[in-house]
């Protein structure tokens, strides 16, 4: 056990001393999954909203759809995204293939299917009153949506941090669409991967630490900002 | 303001409203009466434009309501539902007004003149800066009446108002209901299972049972057991007490209801025709408005109503032992079994 140890203590040197190459890869890996939790958001509470908001034929299939995405393996999605953006793919011109844009598309795609559900689930706790209320003091149909968003505000924000929790801790598709160059597309995961690979686990504990740092800081941010907007 | 012709609301082969005919004169204080789950709560929300009927037509000011999305909102910004249990914005008391005003494109400097003068008008106006969620009961039964309010409606209607607020909140609600009908000439339409509250606010009431509209209101409603013997007439006994002859031809349990105003009281022992006479003794008289309104034990409580003149002509008395006649064409038959 000494080994954990002498790790666990070496990483925290090396997180308090800034470490250059550290740094550099705590700063990619938050640079990407931040972009793919705001494009998955756009695309997700929207798509949840509506799911949840509408009535339409077929409903629940996409529920059932959408609940099966969510145990997509990243090795899946990865794969699916490499066969677009390789050199024989159908945007293989655009070269997006071992980019951060090839991550952060993979990540987006991924993620989607959790910012959506968990928005349903969101929404579909929302006291109905809050939708009639809305509707019989004159609001139209986007006002009345705006009226139920803002109700789920707290569950909305809930799913996205989650979403973003998913994928700064993913290490498939980042290993398979970002390819895990040093100073470009290398992540904490990957990372710590390759450093397990090499037998030197000092940088990998102390990127253990970096992410369980920052899981803790956004959800202690959360509880700050649902402090806030209580009161 | 409405008149309403063959409204009917069915859920799954449940009819669950079916008015034949209704009509609300515009400016009037209009109470539905009725017992839980007779659908006044329905109604309410089809007058509020905000559930669709399943058949008949609705006339608003005289024209036909089109129950599509696009045209229901203007509908809508002119009826305002206040609901049983409102449920506030999780925001402030002031926001929660300014909601509706915000809407319709109000100028902000409008806004505020408004909320304000409105949160005064419930008398919540020290509440302005308060979290809505904070509230009482109460308290957000009258941010709830405001904020409709602020709107400036033609018509309120309010779901069981007064039902689960305490003594002072009720009688607030009850003075902001009659002030703004006469100040501001806005038709308020009231649910209520309450008789005395109906009676004490309402200049019209219409009363509920089962869905559908009916003369005799929910005094005197009994669960009855019908039976007739061999050829004979049909007899009714309510409550497996009290027995009356009831022209009907059906046997079996009923709910029925006899109407108020037509059961006669006589002297004790004093000599009349007919069928249906019941000794009894006066428990409780109290004025309603312009009429009497008694409570009768025959075995089973009868509420009896008459006119102030024919009380003072009468002059019965609380203890006094009379005998009721209850005219069988008095007695009505609800619709299902009960």
């Amino acid at each position: 056990m000494d080994f954990l140890y002498d790790s666990f203590l070496s990483g925290a040197l090396l997180l308090i001393s800034l470490d250059p190459e550290l740094i550099s890869i705590v700063g990619v890996s938050v640079k990407v999954s931040l972009s793919s939790t705001c494009l998955a958001s756009a695309v997700g509470v929207p798509l949840g909203f509506l799911v949840a908001f509408e009535d339409f034929k077929g409903k629940r299939m996409v529920v059932t759809v959408l609940n099966t995405l969510l145990a997509l393996p990243t090795v899946v999605v990865g794969l699916f995204v490499y066969a677009f953006i390789s050199r024989r793919g159908l945007f293989g011109p655009l070269d997006l293939l071992y980019t951060q844009k090839a991550m952060v598309c993979g990540q987006t795609i991924l993620i989607i299917p959790v910012v959506a559900t968990l928005t349903i689930a969101a929404i579909s706790r929302i006291d109905e009153r809050y939708r009639e209320t809305a509707l019989t003091l004159g609001a139209n149909r986007l006002q009345t949506a705006l009226v139920v968003v803002r109700e789920a505000r707290f569950g909305i924000v809930a799913a996205i941090i989650a979403a973003f929790g998913r994928v700064i801790a993913e290490v498939g598709i980042s290993m398979m669409l970002g390819g895990n160059a040093k100073g470009f597309t290398r992540t904490i995961t990957t990372a710590m991967a390759l450093e397990y690979d090499k037998g030197e686990f000092t940088l990998a504990v102390a990127l253990g630490l970096v992410l369980l740092i920052l899981s803790f800081g956004i959800n202690l941010l959360f509880h700050f900002v649902q402090g806030r907007l209580r009161a | 303001m409405y008149r309403a012709a063959g409204l009917k609301k069915v859920h799954g082969t449940k009819t669950v409203l079916n008015i034949p005919v209704l009509e609300v004169e515009k400016g009037r204080i209009v109470a539905l009466l009725g017992p839980n789950g007779a659908g006044k709560t329905t109604l309410v929300h089809i007058l509020g434009f905000l559930d669709v009927p399943s058949d008949g037509t609705l006339l608003y000011r005289n024209r036909p309501v089109a129950w599509s999305e696009s045209r229901l909102q203007s509908l809508r910004r002119e009826a305002v539902v206040v609901g049983q249990h409102p449920i506030l914005f999780t925001t402030t008391v002031y926001r929660n007004l300014e909601f509706g005003l915000k809407v319709r494109r109000v100028p902000e400097k409008e806004r505020r003149r408004i909320t304000e003068a409105t949160l005064d008008l419930v008398g919540m106006k020290a509440f302005a800066k308060s979290p809505a969620h904070h509230l009482s009961g109460g308290e957000t039964q009258r941010v709830a009446l405001a904020r409709a309010l602020a709107v400036s409606p033609q018509v309120l209607l309010c779901d069981e108002p007064t039902s689960s607020v305490d003594l002072e909140n009720r009688a607030a609600i009850i003075h902001i209901l009659k002030r703004i009908n006469e100040e501001q000439k806005i038709t308020v339409i009231f649910t209520t299972h309450d008789r005395f509250e109906a009676a004490s606010l309402a200049q019209d009431t219409f009363y509920l049972e089962h869905g559908t509209l009916t003369n005799s209101p929910q005094d005197n409603v009994f669960s009855a057991r019908l039976y007739r013997e061999g050829d004979g007439p049909t007899h009714c006994v309510l409550q497996e007490t009290v027995r009356l002859l009831v022209p009907t031809e059906r046997v079996g349990r009923a709910r029925v209801g006899i109407e108020p105003g037509r059961i006669d009281i006589l002297e004790a022992g004093q000599v009349s025709g007919g069928p249906n006479r019941l000794d009894a003794r006066v428990v409780q008289v109290m004025e309603e408005r312009r009429r009497i309104r008694l409570v009768v034990d025959a075995g089973v409580w009868f509420t009896v109503l008459m006119s102030r003149q024919e009380y003072l002509e009468r002059r019965i008395m609380v203890g006094e032992s009379v005998t009721l006649v209850v005219p069988p064409e008095s007695i009505h038959l609800f619709g299902e079994p009960a």
